[in-house]
């Protein structure tokens, strides 16, 4: 589906892009990174909005720099709005089919179509300033899908949508994906990702840290410090018992939470309840992200910044 | 392709159907009505015909038709990338060709008709003699200074789309109005030259003459030279258009463009 070979892009210094070698099958995918990582950048290149400064982008085993026979079989929900006003969502659908090569009749019934099928029916025909940001989100998601495309891009694509909303267009999504059908999934929250695909690539500083499957990452990061959080009764205490028992690489106290980061996650778990019997301490709270992927994404951006 | 191009045009058409731009297409048809009206109003005798062809001509294939494509072909690509509604169109097959060709379209059959509706007005108020032939040859200047001059527009706004309308101002007001009456070798990269070549031989202006300066400001080419020139000038701009839009590169992200 995707091939990338050593791309970089360059913003005169900046760089966008750094030296990303990847090769991806038909699929879904999450492209998981915060704000700024190069997530819209890599999605430019993809898309050919954008040429590489060094390197070479192939998608569906073509260019993509201006090539209608690629633009065919795409369809792409940018993260901005971009929307016309004074214009009803079904036209600007039934606009961008026609702007695909549609006839006349095919782009009004799929346009009608695909307004529905995202939850616009009621809507579609009044203009969009009149539309919340969820419905413009819905409706963003309608055109990408109208022309049924083999491969699917979308950027942030449940940005200002209720979690109502989220859940109905991750299902419209998860039956868009059939056998031949491919998904680009770019979010900086793990949960929007997770509600659509297992399969994610994880990007930083323009830099691809890690790709496969939520397992494939977790064998990664064996040997990796994990990270529990407690809220108790007497952080202080608890830290200076766990450090002498040894069952802590290190520890922070804020308020009275207490952060551990510990090699040996099995073995504190074990322990940790007769200790705190022990010392009759109060734990209010026990959070450990570890088995989700936050708790990789969060490690995996300590490995980057070389804090681990 | 050719499908794509009128989408667009119905597109931008169905846009501008709003009280704001009907609006300026009522002034653009107005102007000339307006000023023409007021010419003869505060004339204390009948204007000469040459008097009424050079006002015709500064009012309408000038004025209206340089203010209309300007404000309509310029920033055909910057208001899509200030929109951020770029990517959509530029992930469409041959997308962005089209949004161009269909913007230019839109620009010229928008910008023609106010300039023909108050040139219809114009004419018959001022009542010149031989008001029939001057019609005609403003209709036939409108018809081929429009096309010419939103092909420019177009090209200076798609080669800076960030300051397009400076870009376009400073153009008209250095090329159009300022070179092409430098009797020189130099106004004849203008369309004003060519315009005022062609003003001058179908409106049939005795009184200019083959004087030394007339021939400089309008050469002694034949006007058939002057129309093919003005008629290659489009496709030829149009495709270096397109050409520079093919090679740009504008993200979707906040930057705009890069």
């Amino acid at each position: 589906m995707i091939e990338l070979r050593n791309v970089t892009k360059l913003y005169g210094k900046v760089i966008g892009v750094n030296d990303i070698t990847l090769t991806l099958a038909d699929g879904a995918y999450g492209l998981l990174g915060p704000n700024g990582s190069g997530k819209s950048t890599l999605l430019n290149l993809i898309t050919g909005q954008l040429r590489p400064t060094l390197g070479r982008v192939r998608v569906l085993g073509e260019s993509p720099r201006n090539n209608a026979r690629l633009f065919r079989r795409l369809g792409y929900c940018p993260s901005g709005e971009g929307l016309y006003a004074n214009v009803s969502g079904y036209d600007w659908v039934k606009y961008l089919l026609r702007l695909q090569g549609w006839n006349a009749r095919d782009s009004e019934s799929s346009a009608a179509e695909n307004m529905e099928l995202v939850g616009m029916a009621d809507a579609m025909h009044r203009p969009i300033s009149s539309y919340s940001r969820g419905m413009r989100q819905r409706t963003k998601l309608a055109q990408a899908l109208a022309h049924n495309p083999d491969f699917l891009i979308l950027d942030e694509p449940f940005n200002g949508l209720d979690p109502v909303g989220r859940h109905e267009l991750a299902v419209v999504l998860r039956g868009w994906l059939e056998p031949g059908k491919s998904l680009l999934f770019a979010s900086h929250l793990l949960h929007e990702i997770e509600a659509i695909t297992q399969s994610f690539l994880l990007i930083c500083g323009g830099r691809l840290l890690a790709a496969g499957t939520a397992e494939d990452v977790h064998a990664m990061m064996e040997g990796l410090p994990n990270e529990i959080a407690l809220r108790c009764s007497d952080a202080h205490t608890l830290a200076a018992m766990l450090v002498r028992e040894r069952a802590a690489d290190s520890v922070s106290i804020s308020g009275d939470t207490l952060t551990v980061a510990t090699k040996q996650p099995g073995r504190l778990y074990e322990k940790l309840p007769g200790w705190l019997a022990d010392s009759k301490q109060e734990v209010f709270e026990m959070r450990s992200a570890d088995e989700s992927l936050q708790a990789l994404f969060n490690s995996l951006m300590k490995m980057h910044r070389g804090e681990l | 392709m050719t499908g794509s191009v009128l989408a667009v045009l119905l597109f931008e058409w169905k846009r501008a159907l709003t009280l704001p731009r009907m609006a300026w297409w009522a002034i653009l048809a107005a102007f000339p009505v307006f000023i023409v009206g007021l010419v003869r109003f505060i004339a204390m005798q009948t204007p000469p015909r040459e008097l009424w062809a050079g006002l015709l001509f500064a009012l309408v294939p000038m004025l209206v038709t340089m203010l209309g494509t300007l404000l309509w072909a310029t920033p055909a690509i910057s208001t899509e990338l200030e929109r951020r509604s770029w990517i959509y169109l530029a992930v469409r097959p041959h997308g962005s060709t089209a949004v161009l060709l269909g913007k230019y379209l839109a620009a010229v059959t928008w910008v023609i008709p106010p300039a023909l509706l108050g040139l219809s007005i114009a004419v018959p108020l001022a009542a010149p003699k031989d008001a029939w032939l001057l019609w005609w040859a403003m209709v036939r200047l409108v018809c081929l200074s429009c096309p010419a001059y939103a092909a420019i527009y177009l090209l200076l706004g798609t080669l800076l789309p960030r300051r397009a309308m400076v870009l376009a101002v400073a153009y008209t007001l250095l090329f159009e109005l300022v070179i092409s009456f430098i009797p020189a070798v130099i106004n004849k990269v203008t369309v004003q030259y060519r315009l005022r070549a062609l003003w001058e031989d179908w409106c049939d202006i005795p009184a200019l003459g083959r004087q030394a300066t007339v021939m400089a400001l309008m050469g002694d080419a034949p006007p058939w030279q002057h129309v093919t020139i003005l008629l290659l000038l489009v496709p030829a701009l149009l495709a270096v258009s397109v050409a520079v839009l093919r090679m740009s590169e504008f993200s979707s992200s906040a930057e705009s463009d890069v």
